[in-house]
């Protein structure tokens, strides 16, 4: 008996992963209303935070029609306050920070893919940065300035776009555009992610232009884009021993910087095809020019599930930490690894977002103290939806 | 001789759709979700969706092997309105359920981990059967 007490106790202290997040309690943002939100920014941008202040993005149709919000919470709101964007149906809005409590958002609406400058105070006047498309993200730096990327229809195919954007002025500009690949597009680029790192910005999006969907990156520094790289390496080419096929799949690509100049690439991955996507990623320790080899960042806990929306989100501290979805405890929760020295940390299900009800589609962001803002869509199972946020501290 | 061989030529060709992509097999009349749900409606028919993966090997299996069956497409063709999502797709679809989102976003509703999967539904959206992997003329 005293054995079995010692290996209990042992095995307890030798379970860090529990016990090292923090977590108040949850608030809602949006609901609940029988409706459904949607947290779809590309590359899942659609929280950041600014200072003391905290920007959320979501789409929802509890009007009858799907139309895209914005939601603000300042250090002495208690909740957020909520404003709409973009006019007629919306979706996929995204958000950046700009300098303190100022963001910028991008969206597509009825009359294509627009951004402004948004604060607690106003929304700025719109941009359009093209008549149709979607899939928008937009990050900023410094020295580079204000960037925006979009997939636009071009030909039979889709295209990533990208843009240097001025909104600090009444009246917003675009100041350039180039495709992200200069090299004419054979297949599909779609969903685009922007990132600013030390020395610039990173791109990555979804490119089928070996026949199959991997990820492609791309970086801006000392003012211009370099050539495109491909970042997965799921695997090209037909199913070994066999005829068939084209290659495995890799989807929805997330960026996050985090310390000096490092930078996490995190996607979904089929590269496993019988137990459907899972989290995975590739590190750069050279502001994006190189990234490492590609690892599964989820534990093998959750190997014989499908992983969903894969989100990535660092500080300048060097915090690094992914959130996605799974329903490896019966039905879906919030699942979260943060890198530690010697790799991904065993996966937990925050009990804030975790439960019978269906949670689903988080997004998060690291500030520069270290606390975790992460939201995201819990659904019951009388069709009751919204949109929960809550912030989380890790215990040094 | 030189117009068999043409023949043979011809044939094979046209076979090229379904041997090169991956995707819906070639002599079938696949259409989008949205389409397909208003098809079905009006003409009180059930859908089959064929959810598949841009690229993926056990789609490209199914699509020689199976659905290569001159019975099974006449079957298909004539008692079924078929549907074909991409699993991968950014393409927006309206669910019967009202809800608008991606083909990608269809398979978590779906709980689909694996490609192909074959989804029966009544016209009004009801779901019967879902079926994932590869299957045979007769599995269909």
């Amino acid at each position: 008996m005293k054995q079995a007490t010692a290996l209990l106790l042992a095995l307890l202290a030798s379970a860090p992963s529990w016990g090292q997040w923090r977590f108040e309690a949850a608030m809602d943002v949006a609901g609940p209303v029988k409706a459904f939100h949607h947290l779809s920014a590309s590359g899942r941008k659609s929280l950041a935070v600014s200072g003391q202040h905290i920007a959320l993005t979501w789409e929802d149709d509890h009007t009858g029609t799907p139309r895209c919000y914005l939601a603000l919470k300042g250090p002495s709101n208690p909740v957020f306050v909520t404003r709409e964007l973009g006019e007629g149906e919306c979706y996929d809005p995204a958000i950046t920070a700009l300098d303190a409590g100022h963001f910028a958002a991008i969206w597509e609406d009825t009359r294509g893919v627009k951004a402004a400058r948004v604060d607690a105070s106003s929304i700025g006047q719109a941009l359009r940065l093209a008549e149709s498309g979607g899939h928008g993200s937009l990050a900023f730096h410094p020295a580079s300035g204000l960037w925006a990327a979009w997939s636009q229809p071009d030909g039979r195919w889709r295209r990533i776009q990208l843009a240097r954007i001025d909104l600090d002025h009444a009246v917003p500009r675009l100041l350039a555009t180039q495709p992200a690949d200069p090299q004419p597009v054979t297949d599909d680029q779609t969903y685009p992610i922007l990132t600013r790192n030390a020395e610039g910005l990173t791109l990555a999006w979804e490119d089928r232009r070996p026949g199959h969907t991997v990820i492609y990156g791309n970086r801006l520094d000392a003012g211009a884009w370099h050539a495109p790289f491909r970042i997965s390496q799921n695997p090209t080419g037909k199913a070994q021993g066999t005829d068939l096929g084209r290659g495995t799949g890799a989807m929805r690509p997330s960026l996050a910087a985090y310390g000096d100049n490092n930078l996490a690439a995190v996607w979904l991955d089929k590269r496993d095809f019988l137990s459907g996507y899972d989290v995975y990623a590739a590190l750069s320790n050279d502001g994006g020019k190189t990234f490492g080899k590609n690892q599964k960042a989820q534990d093998s806990f959750g190997d014989t599930y499908a992983q969903w929306h894969a989100s990535a989100a660092g500080n300048s501290k060097g915090d690094l930490v992914i959130a996605w979805d799974d329903d490896r405890d019966g039905t879906s929760d919030i699942w979260l690894t943060w890198l530690m020295p010697n790799g991904f940390a065993e996966n937990i299900a925050p009990a804030v977002a975790a439960g019978p009800d269906s949670q689903t589609d988080p997004v998060l962001a690291l500030d520069e103290t270290g606390n975790l803002h992460l939201a995201w869509i819990e659904r019951n199972a009388e069709g009751l939806s919204r949109i929960r946020y809550v912030i989380g501290t890790k215990a040094q | 001789m030189p117009i068999k061989l043409h023949h043979i030529l011809l044939s094979l060709a046209l076979l090229m759709p379904a041997t090169v992509l991956a995707d819906p097999p070639s002599g079938y009349n696949f259409t989008d979700f949205n389409n397909g749900f208003a098809r079905a409606k009006a003409e009180n028919k059930p859908v089959m969706v064929y959810f598949g993966r841009y690229g993926c090997a056990w789609c490209d299996h199914v699509n020689r092997k199976t659905f290569s069956d001159p019975e099974l497409k006449k079957l298909y063709n004539e008692n079924y309105v078929l549907v074909y999502v991409d699993a991968e797709g950014g393409k927006r679809i309206r669910l019967p359920s009202g809800e608008r989102l991606t083909e990608a976003e269809y398979g978590t509703r779906l709980g689909a981990f694996a490609t192909p999967l074959f989804v029966y539904l009544a016209a009004d959206g009801q779901q019967v059967a879902k079926i994932p992997g590869f299957k045979t003329v007769d599995d269909f």
